[in-house]
């Protein structure tokens, strides 16, 4: 048996709004490893969520994935190919909410604001378990439970405006966690929410992977949550991944200039205040207006006539691996 | 829920006041005095002289008018709503022989126009882009633009004179009392007078409904593999339900004010006929009263409204 | 649309776009507003050849709207009477375009007259605020309660038939409805900062008022003018259809459509009243398709 929950393979989603082709995913591959965190990390804009949307078919109605295969492999059903389901056919919308599960970003939209938060969570068990009402509304106790909000039963029959923020990630999360799914997908759980909250959920969902075996994939901007939380880690850039590996060998020893830049973009607590921050020059291109081979070429200081060529990528180690023309001789003394 | 419905009341019981004020100092502006319509005109010819003096002082003919006004009011609120100039009959009497007729047309209205409305709406929202949404964009628009009496006569000369399905007018024939007999009569001018409110419903509950479904919480349910149906109605039709219904709310004068036509046009035997027939024949007492009842209908709808909104929309309580 | 014909669209445009032929986005956005500006477009067009032909009626009838022929009653329409005579012998095509004169009068003037008022008042009280804000709130507010007709024939019933009557009273009922919007538009910019900015320069209450915001608040004022219009419009053609609007003496669309009460009419003669109500109708919803375009083309939270 395997010990990946997902694997993606060349995956290419494209987006057809404005009557134009917008290459989002061009061509991006990485594993999930069954009970470890995958953290996908970059600048807005760079594909991170559609990636999240590809894996769980909800991109909307203007897009689709072109080519390339996303496998969940199940413990029970074998191999299941997620691209070659149909969209909000029988068979996806069981392994969503069941097998897959994701929670978003900012959990005040992102509940339904009419019904109770009991409710929205018992949605999801009666659609993939039997369980009686009556066993519902108690599960649903229990997961408010686990999750460490106090006076479960009254705060299941409460609306979401009546949660903070933490609380309501943890519903969320609660949720998400109702029918015990092997891959939960966290698209950036905790941008909306303080610091110091930011702490507890994380320790909420290290605890959940611990105790379920759960699969994480975090999706998020912040460096600094991938070195908390990630067992692996993918560098994405306009739709690619620029680098990938485990947490130590990528953020120990950055091997593309844009994970180099964004380690050095990051200011770190305790160093004091005359850090060198250096931002990253110019902008991200126009997806329109890509440049022909490298997409960081224009922004990066290592950048040759060399880098305007076609990509590949290459293996550094058995699991780093890096998509860079020049990475052998830029980061040579390191 | 309580407390928003006394606080609710707290703002409309003065407005009332504030209302029955004016509608009381146009009866005083109209001409003939402004008390005698108050006196029952069969009981008046049987008084002496002396007698009818003596009521037109009780009911403060000279008086000062704020007084008069407050003797006014009394009566009003224990039912004695003045006697029509033409006839003498009570005021009271009329309505409350009239007011059925209206009921019954005004709630088939909105019960039609908020069904239809809904229904119509939610589809267009759900096959947008597709010849079906376009086509009721179209009626939809036509529906706000044709006089609704215009309307009427076009359905009247349709389905009354040529095909002779439907009644062309009245409410019931002497002898026919089932709810069966009367339901023809009721169809063309109740689907008439709901035309120009079931296409504002349409149309708003159609872009009710296409930002209720973009919103983040659609895509939480889509994550959770919730089937279709259920994502289109449980979730995003039960959150676009409110501002329609606010809508509704909002546009219920216009439909106690559009039976005023219709029931002409119909010759339906109503409060708005009865109006028009007062408004004609210089009827001010009767005008009065009724235009006074009108608001007071109004804001006890707004009032129904605004508590079935809050019952919806967990939302709304708080504020 | 179907999945299997957007599979089909997504491969041409992505067709296209390797191959180099799309040009940056400028196309959508204006795609969009030509769109809402084509059924506008419309309806400015209608708009104005039905005003146009009301204004110049000299010139496109020789009849006289009021002369009366009794020996030409109730005639169908001929090369003569385009669209017949009515009881007394009068030409309907005619008396429909200069009635059209009296009815867009009436329409267009008193949703400019309520707008001015409406807008005058809610601009200035909704930028000062206070007992004075109040006030005009809960005036607007008792006007609101009354179902327009209702207020408009008891006001009828007491002042009487009149042209000038009936403006006077639909902008006496009308003006709430444009405040309230002028004052939520207000009480949303007075936060503005360059507000702030004008105020600490000593600008004068009323200059800052209507020279520097009432400007940015133009769009939904033009909006609701519009569909003051087609309200204004539709309100008297079912006032003079019941004869209490305008007085039967003076041809308005609904005075024409008078006659239409009686059964036999509605049967016997269509060219009476069907061609009548359909000018109406299609003036109005002209109306509402520039009201609507504006809409579309002022809304800032559009997006392409």
């Amino acid at each position: 048996m395997t010990d990946l929950a997902l694997s993606v393979k060349d995956l290419q989603t494209f987006f057809y709004t404005n009557n134009r082709c917008n290459k989002a995913l061009n061509g991006v591959s990485f594993d999930i490893r069954k009970g470890k965190t995958l953290g996908i990390v970059g600048e807005s804009g760079c594909g991170k969520s559609v990636t999240a949307s590809s894996i769980m078919q909800l991109l909307p109605r203007l897009s689709r994935i072109e080519q390339g295969s996303i496998t969940y492999h199940s413990e029970t059903e074998g191999e299941i190919r997620i691209d070659q389901l149909e969209r909000d056919g029988a068979d996806m919308r069981r392994l969503r909410g069941d097998d897959i599960a994701m929670i978003f970003q900012d959990p005040m939209t992102a509940l339904n604001p009419v019904y109770t938060v009991g409710f929205q969570i018992a949605e999801a068990l009666q659609y993939h378990t039997d369980l009686s009402p009556k066993a519902r509304g108690e599960k649903v106790v229990d997961l408010l439970k686990d999750m460490g909000i106090p006076m479960p039963e009254k705060r299941a029959k409460e609306f979401p405006h009546n949660y903070s923020g933490g609380m309501r990630q943890r519903a969320m999360i609660a949720m998400a966690m109702s029918c015990a799914p092997k891959i939960l997908i966290a698209d950036e759980p905790t941008t909306a929410l303080d610091v110091t909250i930011q702490a507890q959920i994380f320790r909420l969902m290290n605890q959940l992977k611990e105790e379920h075996g759960t699969a994480i994939m975090l999706i998020t901007h912040d460096m600094g949550v991938i070195a908390e939380l990630a067992d692996d880690v993918a560098v994405m850039y306009m739709g690619n991944i620029v680098e990938a590996g485990t947490v130590d060998e990528v953020l120990r020893t950055p091997r593309h200039p844009y994970t180099r830049a964004l380690l050095d973009s990051v200011p770190v607590l305790g160093r004091g205040k005359d850090q060198d921050i250096k931002s990253i020059r110019g902008a991200t291109p126009d997806p329109y207006e890509r440049p022909p081979g490298c997409q960081f070429e224009p922004r990066c200081d290592y950048a040759t006539a060399a880098c305007q060529q076609p990509q590949s990528e290459d293996y550094i180690t058995d699991t780093h691996r890096v998509m860079c023309h020049r990475y052998k001789e830029i980061f040579d003394n390191v | 829920m309580l407390t928003f419905i006394i606080r609710r009341l707290l703002i409309t019981i003065p407005m009332m006041l504030v209302i029955s004020f004016l509608v009381y100092l146009g009866l005083e502006l109209t001409p003939g005095d402004a008390v005698s319509h108050m006196i029952d005109p069969e009981a008046a010819a049987r008084m002496t002289e002396e007698q009818f003096a003596e009521m037109r002082e009780a009911l403060g003919l000279n008086k000062t008018f704020l007084e008069r006004y407050w003797i006014w009011l009394t009566n009003v609120v224990q039912g004695n709503f003045g006697h029509s100039l033409s006839g003498g009959v009570a005021i009271s009497t009329i309505v409350l022989d009239r007011l059925p007729a209206t009921l019954e047309l005004s709630v088939f209205a909105l019960v039609f126009s908020t069904l239809i409305g809904c229904v119509l709406g939610t589809l267009s929202a759900l096959r947008r882009g597709s010849g079906t949404d376009n086509a009721l964009t179209v009626v939809g628009m036509l529906g706000v633009s044709i006089p609704e009496f215009f309307f009427g006569l076009v359905a009247i000369l349709i389905f009354a004179l040529n095909l002779g399905w439907l009644p062309a007018g009245g409410r019931l024939l002497p002898g026919y009392e089932t709810i069966f007999d009367r339901l023809p009569h009721i169809v063309l001018p109740g689907i008439v007078l709901s035309l120009m409110m079931t296409a504002g419903v349409m149309r708003y509950a159609r872009s009710s409904m296409l930002d209720s479904l973009s919103r983040e919480f659609i895509r939480t349910a889509r994550a959770k593999g919730l089937p279709a149906w259920r994502i289109n109605l449980i979730h995003g039709f039960r959150v676009a339900l409110t501002p329609v219904v606010v809508l509704i709310g909002f546009r219920l004068p216009t439909l106690i004010g559009g039976s005023v036509i219709i029931e002409q046009v119909f010759q339906w035997p109503g409060i708005g006929s009865e109006f028009i027939g007062a408004v004609r024949g210089s009827d001010y007492p009767l005008v009065m009263m009724i235009a006074l009842l009108s608001v007071f209908a109004v804001l006890m709808a707004s009032l129904i409204v605004d508590v079935l909104t809050a019952l919806i929309d967990p939302r709304v309580r708080l504020g | 649309m179907k999945q299997a014909a957007l599979d089909k669209k997504f491969d041409k445009i992505r067709a296209m776009e390797e191959a180099g032929q799309l040009k940056p986005a400028k196309g959508s956005r204006a795609l969009r507003k030509l769109m809402a500006n084509r059924l506008a477009m419309v309806g400015l067009v209608i708009f104005s050849v039905i005003l146009l032909m009301s204004i110049f009626a000299p010139l496109l009838t020789e009849h006289d709207p009021q002369k009366i022929n009794l020996r030409a009653m109730l005639k169908p329409p001929s090369w003569d009477h385009l669209l017949g005579t009515d009881r007394t012998g009068r030409d309907v095509f005619a008396r429909i375009l200069y009635g059209g004169r009296i009815s867009i009068l009436v329409g267009l003037g008193s949703a400019l007259m309520a707008a001015v008022i409406g807008v005058g008042i809610g601009c200035y009280t909704g930028y000062k605020g206070g007992w004075i804000d109040t006030v005009a709130l809960r005036i607007s507010e008792i006007f609101m309660s009354f179902p327009q007709i209702i207020l408009v024939l008891l006001l009828v019933s007491i002042a009487g038939q009149s042209l000038m009557n009936l403006i006077i009273i639909f902008v006496l009922t009308g003006w709430a409805p444009m405040y309230r919007m002028a004052r939520a538009k207000m009480l949303s910019l007075r936060e503005e900062e360059y507000v702030q900015a004008l105020r600490s320069f000593g600008v004068p209450t009323v200059k800052i008022c209507y020279k520097h915001i009432l400007p940015n608040a133009l769009g939904p004022i033009m909006v609701n003018i519009t569909l003051s219009t087609a309200m204004f419009i539709l309100a008297e053609a079912g006032l003079s259809f019941l004869g209490l609007g305008v007085p039967l003496s003076v041809p308005t669309w609904g005075n024409i459509l008078n006659v239409a009460q009686d059964l036999r009419v509605l049967q016997n003669n269509w060219w009476l009243w069907l061609p009548v109500g359909s000018v109406i109708s299609l003036f109005v919803l002209s109306v509402n398709f520039i009201g609507d375009g504006l809409r579309d083309s002022t809304d800032p939270t559009l997006q392409g």
